[in-house]
């Protein structure tokens, strides 16, 4: 049981800046996501938490203690790394009971709780092998065993199923929520993956460069991003970001005052009869279709249902979905949460 | 690839050709140690590729017991003289084992010692000559000439660069996150040291110290600079096995060497496993 608190924490590595000026709670139990491109400061961050790294200021907390002093030992957080960091001359076994073993408990209890999770994660019959006779997915269940095994505040993973095919990645998704669901505890996850991220998470920060652009739960940087940065990484297909003067076009109206761009998901984007563009391409998915759009010197694309008969170089009409067009400033900041948080004040 | 029979043959060809031109001196030593005096000694037509009298005589010899043929007398026999090679070499080889891992585990880890590497080198900088005969003065005044404990020593201090670097080598290449695991798990730095690391190490400990061993144990110059009669090596002793009758005994120098060549065989037959065993095998994902 905890939270995990960041005050104002910066870490450098030389030159660059990891981490930069970040602050963020995350509450107990919660599932939370660290989302960013490769070098956003994703694992940096898990590193300032796990101790393995001191930031050069600001303060970390873990359930409302300053831990900055406290070694990786003493924490009481477990983790999951990245490429798995499972020691290579010890069984499967071993590994798993090692944060045991070193803690010194008990034997009969280490037994009772090494069965416990082994069953959890059908691990059983592959204990005695050692890492190199493992399969990828084996792999990954034990390097999770290993962290589920002792009874840590929060659990931390680093990316720890981007090695899985596709299928395997989505069943240990929605095992890994289930388990936490189960265990109660606070969960940080993280992943350069949108779908990941969205699907598992109840709370979520988007990184860039070492800054937290926006935090909240998925839905919330769904529905409102704060910025076009947030607004692309999340959704697939991305977000249609367009310059201001195609409103009228996508018959779009009541622009704030200082929008420089328009953004509108492609789910938002409705097709009808007109002349705004010309369909440049046509993607069936199955459940539902992904139009390219060619208006003027913008392409755009748009997710429409099921399998609807569209050819390429046919001329549609384009509107948006009323209240589902997000405007955004030059910078690239959105207009609507400024104004939200003007209200607030 | 489908290679041509040809290039097949002549593959094969150049291989049984170079193993033949690196084997055949050694060969030639394991059967000259098996010859009688006559037969080692002899020339031109009456040569021999192998020992039509095979006598362990040259062995006897070179313990003491006078062969019958040869009526030189040993001032000492090789018995001491390997004596001092295994110690010197084995001592030798643990003390740069232990100070060359351990300098390469700080500075790989924790950038301790920043101008180490360099610093080690300088030894090597100089022709050997002029670092040995400094080091011999010093021996002596030290009174640690002739002893298998001086030759330890400065065998410990030539052979560190060597286990320093290989060691750094390993020790870069090992992924920082299996140690941050057992870091986060409950270890203490010393204990991941003893636990994970070195434990994972052991292929390249082992190649290593094999080696530095096989560098230690083939020394001349500093043996002979170093010792001068109690406790010269397998090297020293062998360069004293002629005389002024009998000129160079080369059947009893081919005897010597290959007992000579006995331990490093050995060592590497029993390391083999770690030798050709992968690293980290298995611990990351692929």
């Amino acid at each position: 049981m905890a939270s995990i608190s960041f005050r104002n924490v910066t870490k450098r590595f030389g030159d660059t800046l990891a981490v930069d000026d970040v602050s963020f709670d995350i509450r107990d139990n919660a599932f939370f996501c660290l989302f960013g491109p490769p070098l956003s400061g994703k694992s940096t961050i898990l590193k300032l938490i796990l101790g393995l790294e001191q930031p050069d200021a600001g303060e970390i907390l873990i359930d409302g203690r300053p831990v900055t002093h406290i070694g990786p030992a003493k924490r009481n957080v477990a983790m999951v790394f990245q490429n798995l960091a499972l020691f290579p001359h010890m069984s499967a076994l071993d590994n798993v009971r090692f944060p045991l073993v070193e803690r010194r408990m008990p034997k009969a209890e280490i037994a009772a709780k090494v069965s416990a999770v082994s069953e959890k994660l059908h691990i059983g019959h592959i204990l005695h092998k050692p890492p190199a006779q493992l399969s990828g997915g084996e792999r990954q269940r034990v390097a999770i065993a290993r962290a589920l095994v002792r009874d840590p505040a929060a659990y931390l993973m680093d990316d720890p199923i981007s090695a899985l095919d596709a299928r395997l990645r989505e069943q240990t998704r929605v095992e890994l929520r289930r388990i936490q669901q189960e265990l109660g505890k606070t969960l940080v996850y993280v992943t350069h993956d949108q779908e990941e991220a969205m699907s598992v998470a109840d709370g979520m920060a988007v990184l860039r460069d070492g800054r937290i652009c926006q935090t909240g739960t998925p839905e919330e940087l769904y529905r409102s991003p704060n910025s076009t940065y947030v607004g692309g990484m999340l959704g697939a297909p991305a977000m249609n970001v367009v310059p201001i003067t195609m409103a009228s076009r996508l018959s779009v109206d009541a622009a704030p005052r200082g929008a420089d761009q328009l953004g509108v998901r492609p789910e938002n984007l409705r097709v009808g009869v007109g002349e705004a563009g010309t369909i440049a391409d046509v993607e069936p998915m199955g459940a539902f279709t992904t139009l390219t759009v060619q208006a003027g010197d913008t392409t755009l694309r748009a997710t429409l249902r099921g399998q609807p008969k569209y050819t390429v170089g046919q001329p549609v009409g384009l509107s948006v979905d009323p209240g589902r067009a997000h405007f955004f400033d030059e910078g690239g900041a959105a207009l609507e949460s400024a104004r939200r948080e003007e209200e607030r004040t | 690839m489908q290679r041509s029979l040809s290039f097949e043959i002549f593959r094969y060809t150049a291989i049984a050709l170079f193993l033949a031109l690196s084997l055949i001196p050694t060969l030639w030593m394991v059967s000259m140690a098996f010859k009688p005096i006559a037969e080692w000694q002899a020339s031109g037509a009456d040569l021999t590729w192998w020992p039509e009298n095979p006598t362990l005589d040259n062995f006897r010899f070179i313990f003491g017991q006078s062969a019958s043929e040869l009526i030189v007398a040993l001032e000492r026999t090789a018995g001491r003289p390997i004596l001092a090679s295994l110690l010197s070499a084995t001592f030798g080889t643990l003390i740069a084992m232990f100070a060359g891992t351990s300098a390469a585990y700080g500075l790989s880890r924790f950038g301790a010692g920043g101008n180490l590497p360099l610093a080690l080198v300088q030894l090597r900088l100089f022709p050997p000559m002029a670092v040995m005969i400094p080091v011999m003065i010093m021996w002596a005044f030290l009174g640690m000439i002739d002893s298998w404990w001086g030759l330890a020593l400065i065998y410990g201090i030539v052979t560190l660069p060597f286990a320093f670097w290989l060691m750094k080598t390993f020790f870069d290449d090992m992924p920082r996150e299996i140690e941050d695991a057992a870091l986060v798990e409950g270890c203490s730095r010393w204990r991941v040291f003893l636990r994970i690391t070195l434990p994972m190490m052991r292929p390249a400990l082992a190649s290593s110290a094999l080696f530095i061993f096989i560098l230690n144990w083939s020394d001349y110059l500093i043996a002979l600079l170093l010792t001068t009669r109690d406790w010269v090596t397998i090297p020293v002793y062998m360069a004293s096995l002629s005389s002024s009758m009998t000129g160079q005994l080369y059947g009893a120098k081919a005897a010597l060497g290959l007992i000579a060549a006995v331990p490093p065989v050995i060592m590497g037959i029993a390391i083999q496993k770690q030798l050709v065993r992968g690293l980290t095998f298995g611990a990351l994902k692929e």
